[in-house]
């Protein structure tokens, strides 16, 4: 099966790939550095909150690098994607929402909900993977 | 829905990543609309159309009306 050809398309994948690598990298740096700071300083609870927030700004530059490449992309690869997405957030939506009942009343082990944002970005990756291939 | 682009296509002896390029589409995208996977929106249809110089219904059908023609 060739590869893409499209030289739009191909500018555009690498433009995503290059948005994202730079989110994530500020993305690291502020988890890494706010969890530092955490641990080893008596900060007040201002900057606590700050450092606890401060992971969401990189997050925010990895959506506006996923609206970008969505306004990019044509109308059947963006198919792919808001479908893997509804996937996603159907998996996700009630998975937690099941999982809550299992917690609140058959005594199930209390899970963060910081692992909602990253399960939806993961199922999401594998459900546009699958249907990548399901259209090949 | 079902349409000739394989067939059109073949005529003219592009390959799909010809085509894609004249449709600033995405080769997996014409892979998919020519499968009969994805059936294209109508502003593409027409993009279609225009690129192979038919008229659109020279190019898709709707499945009733080619299993009727068969």
């Amino acid at each position: 099966m060739p590869r893409e050809t499209n030289p739009k398309i191909i500018s555009n994948g690498r433009r995503y790939m290059g948005n994202m690598a730079v989110a994530g990298v500020l993305y690291t740096a502020a988890v890494f550095g706010g969890a530092f700071a955490i641990r080893n300083e008596a900060l007040p609870q201002w900057a606590a909150i700050l450092a606890a927030l401060a992971p969401l700004l990189p997050a925010l530059l990895m959506l506006r690098a996923y609206a970008i490449f969505l306004n990019g992309i044509d109308e059947f690869q963006r198919r792919i994607q808001t479908d893997a997405m509804l996937i996603a957030a159907a998996v996700v939506g009630f998975g937690s929402f099941a999982y809550g009942f299992l917690e609140e009343w058959a005594n199930f082990p209390h899970l963060p909900l910081i692992w909602v944002f990253p399960a939806l970005i993961g199922i999401w990756g594998l459900a546009a993977c699958v249907l990548r291939l399901r259209y090949k | 829905m079902r349409n000739r682009l394989k067939v059109l296509r073949a005529e003219r002896n592009w390959s799909q990543a010809d085509l894609a390029d004249k449709l600033d589409v995405s080769r997996q995208s014409v892979n998919a609309i020519e499968t009969g996977k994805y059936d294209p929106s109508l502003p593409l249809a027409f993009k279609i159309a225009a690129v192979f110089s038919l008229p659109i219904e020279q190019i898709f059908s709707a499945d009733e009306v080619a299993q009727a023609a068969e």
